[in-house]
């Protein structure tokens, strides 16, 4: 049940003729849930804790956020705010030096903090409705439906994201990171719907949907209550890839300066130090931090999701 | 057999005939006059503002009803022509695409094809190998986590700012024009291999730990235990497993290749590198229409059939993908 | 053992694949790099040699396909100037016209003007310069979609013709003789011989792929193409200029090369691999072997007025007593120093550029003019009876309605970005609410040109030979349904348009008429401030010294346009080329 984003690893079930994966590597949590819930939590938080990478992945994201929350607290600085020296290397007033227009990078730095993880969550997080509900959709109705869901989702595979940004930053006069994200939401749930779809076409030939089936429940019961819980962990790991996913696109759009542009982001600080020859005058400062938070809160996930699909998973577990 | 290729090529057709049609409808819906952009940047005198206006909404085919422009547009198509660029009137735009495209090829297949081979070797040796994995695994993590445009700024800031040993920018040297000659091609190899690394190493790291997470499920999948148990030796176990593993990452390749072109572009952007990026780039701060639109179709028709001949290949190479389609849905 | 052999061979297939598609890519490019040079290119197999090359870059950010003359904002950097010649050239600095491909030129009375087509002039094929090219170049501007058709419409011209060697214009009643002087050094003289095959259409927006046959010191040699980076150019070996004017140009090839972002650019200027460097940089760039045309502050010339525009139609921006208090509060020098560090200069109040100067009259400036002062704006708008009723810090109409405007620029344009951030945080301390805000491109354009938007900069208008084309740029009337490139703040004022019209058929040779025109259209312009001018904006150009010496410098005798930018060929940038010495 190797879940991961596409060209950051793979969607193990996505993709080609559905039956395939019926007998491909995974079989996603095996039996039907059958242990009470609650034990079930605690041996996930058993196993949870004693697993690094979830570990370290979980605290490097924790302390981004918590300096994305309470950063904007510690520097008195307005992140485009021109009060200061300009191109200055970091020193105690300013901790990580200041931009050739005299802005503190710190407060640029964790004020893009705040605008990451908004693109990322809100991102990922349109991203992951959409895909599961086409994913479970496509993959229990079959038939037209399914032909229907799955040009849909090949449409917006292939739509480039940058060309409808385009539009919508001409027309939504309000540029806003919510705008971005729900944009970013909206165009990345494709591998997404295949990875559910694939899932769900596997799941449904299980004897317990069709008992359930047989019991005259709609389908959209079934899916609640027979196939989702069954696929939980997937689909929470599924929601971390796209959060990570989003941060990265976001983060592209932002360089390319087809992002808001009135408040900060990381993507943005690149676009920025990049536009003002910061590489080439040697302002390390101004452009080295927004790439090193992009990877940490990225890494992060990626690594707390390994973790995970080690504990979920016991057959993974280090030997 | 017949009747599933049919049933893909019919899907394929649609899927192009919908992404094209919201392609064309992109220019179309985007705020701001094509024509009245151009007039402001040739600074047109008010005088003659009637004329050229008429003049060139007739160039660009704005002068018959918008039903009338789709068919146009469909017709123009089928004749491989992509009306005429904006910013650069009158050059057509596939003109200006066939100028770029060698250069992102050059960048895109060698990076693509390199770390996919790369990445998956690499990722089936470090499973279940603790040094190599504990080591391979972290650095992969990195990687794939790195946002391309950052870590080209960053080897272009290393390898031109500090080091001084690389250029950071163009194909080749200002004082060469492209010829068959030792010069010119070790000048451009010199260009190529930094935008090169930013994009093979970001991709080197995704396939990487995705063969690595699939080999450890092959390896304790059923099969390979049973092979185990049979007293077969390790090498062919993991043999195995890797032909199994590399399946899911094909359709992974598929998947990510629009992705893939995303990260060409703003990696050609940091190092001004003459492909679409640039081209790209150009177009959108010249509110080129077409030029965008021409790209963007370019892009949708390159995916959709490299998704297409995955797909197809997918047949070949899977003989449980034969089997389930009989039965298929 | 299958397996193996099967897993050995899909090994090979692999790396296979790679290969072939490498080679594949590498051929394709080579093809398309071969192909993508017109006809007459001649390949260089070897590098260019470094101390006879000129590097230089800063025009060009369109593809290096564009071969016509006539689209002075798309050519290829050089085909005026480097090939194609103009009768005249100007020196803006010194305000001096020089006689070029026509040798001389004379109003022989109000209404006809004579010039005589320079002898011994030879197109690069061998065949002679005769003044039926002048007619035929001439005859094409009166195609109503060439760009430089206000010479026929606007200028009251009513016929051209050869006269032996001379060209001899007639006009109506009252020429307009500052527009007319504009062309005489801005129409590039093409060879008839060459164009006469194309229809009307190409010659006023086709690219014309033609060979390029010109008069000029330089002999395109290779570089034309969609995708190309470089266009080389090498030294014309018969330029009529040598034997005529003892004129040399020093760099046996110059190289322009396209930009692709300002930061690639600049990094080939720093590596050395760019001598004249027409693009914005950082002040801290200037180092070393940068130098520039003044040794301090402002560093670079003032290549163009950059103006606050107010909608003239929306209140309270139709008030000139609320424009003035607005000029008043924006702090100028936050602007030069943040988004400029110290590399522009505060304009004047007139607008007017400092090659004006000569025209500007200081009394009037000290009388009606305007600078940075806080006190002054809020008295300016307490009197005008603004006054903040809701306590709210922020200053109401005078019907008590909320003032709430919005200024714009590009998003992206980092410079104006920061500036208009500035211009709204400095208005707010005078009590005049401003946001700013930063559209698209186009949607500030089409906005622009339609009257939707509060404020906005404009800097569109270049040196010129004459300020009638900045006061066309602000007065310019009718107002059109959509205003494209002039008047963009809606300004209806008859008189005043009338004033630039006058001043349009006043010969320069009449200084006394001249300077009093000047004077009316200056003391109205204060009063009313229609538009409010911020900052001249630099004609960036930073110079290596490692390979090429002798560059322009203020106060001494190579006093040029230090630029690459079109129509500065034909002003004094050529000189620039005849004055370089090898370092």
């Amino acid at each position: 049940m190797a879940v991961s984003k596409p060209g950051a690893g793979v969607v193990t079930t996505a993709g080609a003729p559905a039956p395939a994966e019926a007998t491909g590597p995974i079989s996603p949590q095996g039996a039907p849930a059958a242990a009470p819930i609650t034990a079930r939590r605690s041996e996930f938080l058993y196993f949870a804790f004693r697993n690094w990478k979830f570990v370290v992945g979980l605290a490097v994201v924790l302390f981004l956020f918590a300096l994305a929350i309470f950063g904007p607290m510690l520097t008195p600085h307005e992140p485009l705010e021109f009060g200061g020296p300009t191109d200055q290397a970091p020193s105690s007033d300013y901790w990580f030096g200041t931009t050739s227009f005299g802005q503190d990078v710190f407060s640029q730095f964790v004020h893009g903090l705040r605008a990451t993880f908004l693109v990322g969550l809100v991102g990922g997080g349109i991203a992951w409705l959409i895909g599961a509900t086409v994913g479970f959709t496509a993959g229990y109705r079959s038939g037209w439906l399914d032909d229907v869901l799955n040009m849909i989702t090949n449409v917006v595979l292939v739509i480039p994201t940058l060309a409808i940004l385009i539009i919508v930053a001409a027309y939504v006069n309000v540029h806003s990171y919510a705008t971005e994200a729900i944009l970013v939401g909206l165009t990345s749930w494709p591998w997404a719907a295949r990875a559910v779809r694939a899932q769900t076409f596997s799941l449904k030939t299980r004897e317990f949907v069709d008992i359930a089936r047989i019991s005259g429940r709609k389908t959209r019961q079934i899916i609640a209550s027979e196939i989702a819980p069954n696929m939980s962990s997937y689909l929470l790991m599924m929601f971390i890839l796209l959060f990570g996913g989003a941060i990265l696109i976001g983060a592209s759009l932002d360089f390319l300066g087809l992002g808001p542009s009135e408040s900060m982001s990381l993507g943005l600080m690149m676009n920025n130090a990049f536009l003002s020859s910061a590489l080439l005058l040697g302002s390390w400062w101004w452009f080295i931090p927004p790439g090193v938070g992009i990877i940490c809160i990225v890494g992060g996930l990626y690594v707390m999701n390994v973790g995970l699909d080690e504990i979920f998973n016991p057959k993974l577990r280090e030997v | 057999m017949a009747h599933y290729l049919a049933r893909k090529v019919v899907i394929y057709l649609l899927t192009f005939y919908v992404a094209v049609t919201i392609d064309w409808a992109i220019p179309r819906f985007m705020p701001g006059d094509p024509v009245e952009g151009l007039l402001s940047r040739m600074q047109a005198q008010p005088g003659s503002q009637e004329e050229l206006t008429g003049y060139y909404t007739k160039a660009f085919g704005f002068d018959v009803p918008i039903w009338k422009q789709y068919l146009n547009f469909w017709a123009a198509l089928f004749h491989g022509d992509l009306g005429p660029s904006v910013a650069n009137f009158p050059t057509p735009v596939w003109e200006l695409i066939r100028g770029a495209l060698p250069y992102t090829l050059a960048l895109l297949v060698p990076a693509v094809l390199l770390s996919f081979w790369a990445g998956n070797k690499v990722g089936a040796l470090a499973a279940r190998r603790k040094v190599l994995d504990n080591t391979a695994l972290p650095v992969s993590y990195v990687l794939t986590a790195t946002p391309q445009m950052w870590l080209g700024i960053v080897l272009a800031w290393v390898f031109a700012t500090v080091l001084g040993v690389l250029p950071v920018s163009g194909a080749y040297d200002l004082s060469l024009q492209p010829t068959w000659s030792w010069e010119f091609v070790r000048s451009f190899l010199e260009h190529w291999i930094l935008p090169f690394s930013a994009l093979f190493l970001v991709a080197f790291g995704g396939w990487a730990i995705g063969m690595r997470n699939m080999i450890i499920y092959e390896l304790e999948a059923d099969y390979s235990n049973y092979l185990a148990s049979l007293g077969a030796p390790t090498k062919l176990v993991r043999r195995y497993a890797y032909r199994n593993a590399l399946l899911p990452q094909i359709t992974g390749l598929a998947l990510a290749l629009g992705a893939v072109v995303a990260g060409a572009i703003v990696v050609e952007i940091v190092f001004s590198y003459p492909g679409l990026g640039s081209l790209t780039l150009s177009a959108i701060q010249n509110r080129d229409y077409f030029l965008i639109q021409g790209i963007f179709l370019f892009l949708i028709v390159g995916v959709l059939l490299a998704n297409f001949i995955i797909d197809i290949a997918y047949v070949f190479i899977d003989p449980r993908t034969r089997i389930g389609m009989q039965g298929g849905a | 053992m299958t397996s193996m052999r099967i897993t050995k061979r899909r090994t090979a297939g692999v790396l296979g694949a790679i290969l072939a598609l490498g080679a594949a890519a590498a051929v394709v490019f080579m093809t398309a790099g071969g192909a993508s040079g017109a006809g007459s290119q001649t390949g260089t197999a070897t590098a260019l040699p470094r101390s006879q090359t000129f590097y230089m870059s800063g025009n060009q950010w369109s593809p290096n396909n564009d071969l016509n003359p006539a689209k002075n904002w798309d050519y290829i950097t050089g085909l005026v100037g480097f090939a194609y010649e103009t009768p005249f050239r100007y020196d803006p600095l010194k305000d001096k016209f020089t006689p070029w491909l026509a040798s001389a030129g004379k109003w022989k009375s109000k209404s006809t003007y004579v010039m005589t087509v320079r002898k011994g002039v030879k197109w690069s094929d061998g065949k002679a310069l005769t003044a039926k090219d002048f007619i035929f170049t001439l005859s094409t501007l009166k195609i109503p979609t060439h760009a430089q058709n206000p010479l026929w419409r606007d200028t009251g011209l009513k016929s051209v013709a050869a006269k032996g060697n001379t060209v001899v214009f007639k006009f109506g009643a009252n020429p307009g003789y500052q527009q007319f002087d504009f062309y005489r050094y801005n129409v590039a003289i093409v060879p008839r011989h060459v164009f006469a095959r194309f229809g009307k259409t190409d010659l006023a927006s086709g690219n014309l792929k033609q060979p390029i046959v010109g008069t000029g010191p330089y002999l395109y040699q290779s570089g034309i193409g969609t995708q190309t980076q470089t266009v080389v150019w090498k030294k014309n070996p018969n330029w009529w200029a040598t034997k005529a004017l003892g004129l040399r140009v020093a760099p046996k090839y110059v190289v322009d090369i396209k930009n692709g972002t300002n930061a690639a650019a600049l990094a080939n200027f720093v590596s050395g691999n760019i001598d004249l460097f027409n693009n914005f940089a950082p002040k801290s760039a200037i180092r070393g072997s940068a130098k520039t045309y003044f040794s301090k502050a402002p560093y670079h010339l003032g290549a163009n007025t950059t103006w606050l525009f107010p909608n003239t139609t929306r209140k309270p921006l139709d008030d000139k007593q609320f424009r003035r208090a607005l000029a008043y509060s924006i702090n100028m020098s936050q602007i030069i120093d943040k988004a400029y560090q110290g590399l522009v200069e505060k304009a004047s109040p007139t607008g007017l550029l400092p090659i004006w100067k000569k025209w500007v009259n200081p009394s009037l400036v000290k009388k009606y003019g305007f600078s940075y002062n806080q006190a002054k704006a809020k008295s300016i708008l307490a009197a005008a009876g603004y006054r903040d009723r809701n306590g709210d810090g922020y200053v109401e109409n005078k019907d008590g309605s909320k003032i709430d405007l919005e200024i714009i620029c590009p998003n992206g344009w980092s410079d104006w970005m920061t500036s208009i951030q500035i211009i709204a945080s400095s208005a707010k301390a005078a009590g005049i609410k401003i946001t700013p805000a930063f559209p698209e491109y186009n949607t500030l354009v089409d906005d622009r040109g339609h009257a939707r938007y509060d404020l906005l900069l404009g800097n569109d208008r270049q040196y010129s030979n004459t300020p009638w084309t900045y006061y066309q740029y602000i007065y310019r009337l009718p107002i059109l349904s959509n205003q494209t490139s002039m008047n963009y703040e809606r300004y209806e004022n008859a008189k005043a348009w009338n004033l630039t019209k006058g001043l349009d058929k006043i010969p320069s040779s009449n200084v006394k008429a001249y300077r009093s025109q000047m004077a009316k259209l200056q003391t109205m312009f204060m009063q009313d401030l229609p538009a409010i001018p911020l900052w001249y904006n630099g004609m960036w150009a930073m110079f290596n010294t490692k390979h090429w010496t002798g560059w322009p410098a203020a106060g001494s005798d190579r006093q040029f346009t230090p630029s690459t930018w079109r129509n500065y060929w034909q002003m004094t940038s050529i000189d620039m080329l005849t004055h370089l010495r090898p370092a």
